[in-house]
């Protein structure tokens, strides 16, 4: 009794202390959203700050104009589906003026042109595009490169594979999975320059221009000072300048990073920051989330087990709701969805959607676990309570529910560790927890194999600490 | 007159479990202090109206008065009811995650707002009275059949009921251990316990029960002092009956 009171104490406690912040980070008058590796409009440098064209733009014409804003680093896909459900007020993401997004989004004059290359693998014998025929070609969702290839796709007879981000797809293509990527001529460049190993084979197709976009009739305002704001850049040379910095100069100059810190020791202790900002955010993430599965596990579980037909009716609907969707298009639906349907400018925060993602997902396993275990106990359990005079409730609290939780612990601590594993897919909204941690240092250094291997030792490493920690649990309660 | 007060009055008890009916129209009256043995082949519907006395089964028709109180009234608190009935099961129903002294204390200090000491101390002349002095702070599994049946007894003795059910209450154990039990049992009677004694064991009924009722196929088709029903049993079921438990 005194122990779950603490926990949900503690529990609250956090969710305040987190609206505390949000509130405090949100007094910003803009949320403009970005996406978080697209080299040299932007990507993430040491210590997790966000650099680039597009940033170093928008800071100086925020600058002329006198207005604040939060960025906000998202996939390219999440900052526009944001965007339209008014999640964020702005977008800016190297995003294409195209007439199929000028019908939800208003655009700010064009600040910069581009056109689509393909690239392939350094070794590569593919010399042209009637090289695809059969061969499989990587786009990122959403990008000029992506439409492009969808356009001639049937004429050169190729098979398409999508990504979220960048780096992912120029792997794909250094690995050999893929053929080809399309790509915008100044990120292709920038990233070459800067290590990736592929090459340009084309010269640029369907040159496009950059926008700056807001939902179509809101945000007029913030749209006519980007505008003012550009013209005055442009016109005093700042413009120039930023764009010189980005695309005549190698990342390292940028990044601060030097050679010598590309060994694995080197890379660790140079990211330890960011990685251990990361890992924080999944600490708390998992925390929060088994606390609040628990609760709700619980709930759903003595629900499940009630006499007459309402209650375990309410609980087999939840447990089949949310067992049977994916986490990912649960974390999508409630971030994305919810706001969308509500309207009025209605808000949640990554991490709260995140916490009620889990909470919803995790507490309906939970709860059948619970709901089984609850079962296991012998009828006679109940019915000697009851005989006693034990009210149902009392009976269930003071005999069931101890014997049934006991049954559980192993299931228990299964569901924490897949808890802790779970809280990777929240990346996709844009909580950066280790493994976005993860996607974006390599955005910046391509370090893939390092990286990735650094990250799963830290979620080896917690999982065993989460294993004792259990164990001993186990161990104090038999 | 309160000797012979009716603390229970069954009339024209139905049960049913979907088509089959397996009480059939019973009436039975149980007088305060009686002790009756109810006697029957196995699936003659013993164990069910034993659970219709403390409304573990509903009953799809007829009254039962228990202690005053009518079970078929809406208005009647089940757990008041259930609190002056103690029930023993054949299987225990001891509760394993807790110790002996738990599982009789539990229920005074819940439902009779009992201070801890209190009930520890009522608990202990219980256990003393069943003569596990010494078990106090052991657990269920530590304890032998015959043991934990006594502990049942006692816990269900904690909360003073004015009448005890024993449904089958020797029949799980090893029969070395059968006669701790029934001594138990006899001590009850004897100090004026009404209870209604589910049972094989003939001798304790020839014994101990004002009473013997003899069950089968979901009615009382003989009922009588225990020397009638032995000795010049009338229904040939019962004849029949009392034959085979004889001969085994
Ligand atoms: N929950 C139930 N659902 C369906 N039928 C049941 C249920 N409980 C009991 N019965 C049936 O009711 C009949 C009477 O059962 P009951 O347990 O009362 O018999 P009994 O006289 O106690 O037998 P025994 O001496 O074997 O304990 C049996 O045929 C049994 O199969
Ligand atoms: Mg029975």
């Amino acid at each position: 009794m005194k122990k779950w009171q603490v926990a949900v104490v503690l529990c609250l406690a956090a969710i305040g202390s987190w609206f505390g912040l949000t509130a405090h980070a949100q007094a910003a008058e803009y949320t403009i959203a970005t996406d978080t590796t697209f080299a040299p409009f932007e990507f993430q440098v040491k210590g997790g700050q966000y650099k680039g064209i597009d940033i170093d733009l928008l800071k100086a014409i925020a600058k002329k104009e006198h207005f604040t804003y939060q960025l906000k680093a998202l996939s390219f896909n999440a900052a526009v589906q944001q965007l339209s459900a008014n999640q964020v007020d702005g977008v800016i993401a190297g995003m294409n003026i195209t007439p199929a997004r000028e019908v939800t989004f208003d655009f700010s004059k064009p600040y910069y042109t581009s056109g689509v290359v393909m690239a392939v693998a350094k070794d590569s014998t593919v010399k042209n595009f009637n090289d695809l025929k059969g061969k499989t070609v990587a786009l990122k969702t959403g990008t000029a490169g992506a439409a492009y290839g969808k356009s001639i796709q049937n004429k050169y007879g190729f098979k398409i594979k999508y990504f979220n981000d960048s780096n992912t797809m120029y792997n794909d293509v250094k690995v050999g999975n893929s053929s080809a990527c399309f790509e915008d001529y100044p990120v292709m460049s920038y990233g070459i320059k800067n290590g990736i190993p592929l090459k340009i084979i084309s010269k640029q197709h369907n040159a496009g221009d950059y926008g700056f976009a807001v939902k179509k009739g809101k945000n007029a305002a913030l749209l006519k000072k980007f505008n003012a704001g550009l013209a005055a850049i442009k016109a005093d040379g700042t413009y120039q300048k930023i764009i010189n910095k980005y695309l005549h100069s190698k990342e390292s100059k940028i990044t601060g990073e030097t050679a010598s810190s590309r060994t694995f020791f080197g890379l660790f202790s140079q990211n330890l920051g960011t990685l251990g900002k990361g890992l924080w955010m999944t600490i708390e993430l998992t925390v929060i989330s088994i606390i609040l599965a628990t609760l709700l596990g619980l709930l759903l579980g003595v629900l499940g087990v009630m006499p007459g037909k309402i209650g375990p009716a309410i609980s087999s609907t939840i447990i089949y709701i949310f067992r049977g969707m994916p986490l990912m298009v649960l974390a999508f639906f409630i971030y994305i969805g919810i706001p969308d349907l509500i309207g009025h400018g209605f808000k949640i925060p990554a991490f709260i959607a995140g916490m009620i993602t889990l909470m919803l997902n995790e507490g309906a396993y939970t709860g059948a676990f619970v709901k089984g275990g609850f079962q296991a106990v012998d009828a006679g359990q109940m019915e000697a309570a009851r005989s006693l005079g034990l009210p149902y409730w009392k009976a269930m609290r003071k005999v069931v529910m101890p014997q049934g939780i006991r049954i559980m612990i192993p299931s228990f601590i299964n569901q924490f560790i897949i808890t802790l594993k779970d809280t990777s897919i929240l990346s996709v909204i844009g909580i950066v927890e280790l493994t976005q941690t993860g996607t974006l240092i390599i955005a910046r250094n391509f370090e893939g194999f390092k990286i990735w291997l650094m990250i799963a030792i830290i979620y080896l490493i917690i999982i065993t600490l989460l294993t004792w920690l259990s164990n001993w649990v186990q161990r104090r309660i038999n | 007159m309160a000797d012979t007060a009716i603390k229970v009055h069954v009339q024209d008890l139905h049960k049913s479990y979907g088509n089959t009916e397996v009480l059939k129209g019973l009436n039975l009256d149980v007088k305060n202090n009686e002790v009756v043995c109810m006697i029957g082949p196995s699936g003659s519907g013993k164990s069910t109206f034993l659970r219709c006395l403390t409304d573990l089964e509903v009953p799809s028709k007829g009254q039962i008065v228990i202690n005053g109180y009518d079970l078929s009234d809406a208005k009647t608190n089940i757990d008041l009811v259930r609190e002056n009935i103690g029930m023993v099961f054949q299987h225990f129903n001891l509760f394993p995650n807790m110790n002996v002294l738990q599982n009789i204390t539990l229920a005074p200090i819940q439902l009779k707002k009992m201070t801890p000491a209190k009930a520890e101390k009522t608990a202990r002349d219980l256990l003393d009275q069943v003569g596990l002095a010494d078990k106090a702070t052991a657990l269920p599994t530590a304890l032998s059949g015959g043991q934990q049946q006594r502990v049942a007894i006692a816990r269900a003795l904690a909360m003073h009921p004015k009448i005890m059910l024993f449904d089958e209450p020797t029949s799980a154990l090893d029969p070395e251990m059968v006669g701790d039990v029934l001594d138990v049992m006899k001590q009850l009677a004897r100090d004026g316990m009404t209870m209604i004694v589910v049972t094989h064991e003939m001798g304790f009924a020839k014994e101990v029960a004002d009473r013997v009722v003899f069950m089968a196929d979901g009615l009382i088709r003989e009922s009588g002092a225990p020397k009638d029903i032995f000795e010049h049993p009338q229904n040939p079921r019962l004849q029949d009956f009392l034959n085979k438990v004889i001969n085994v």
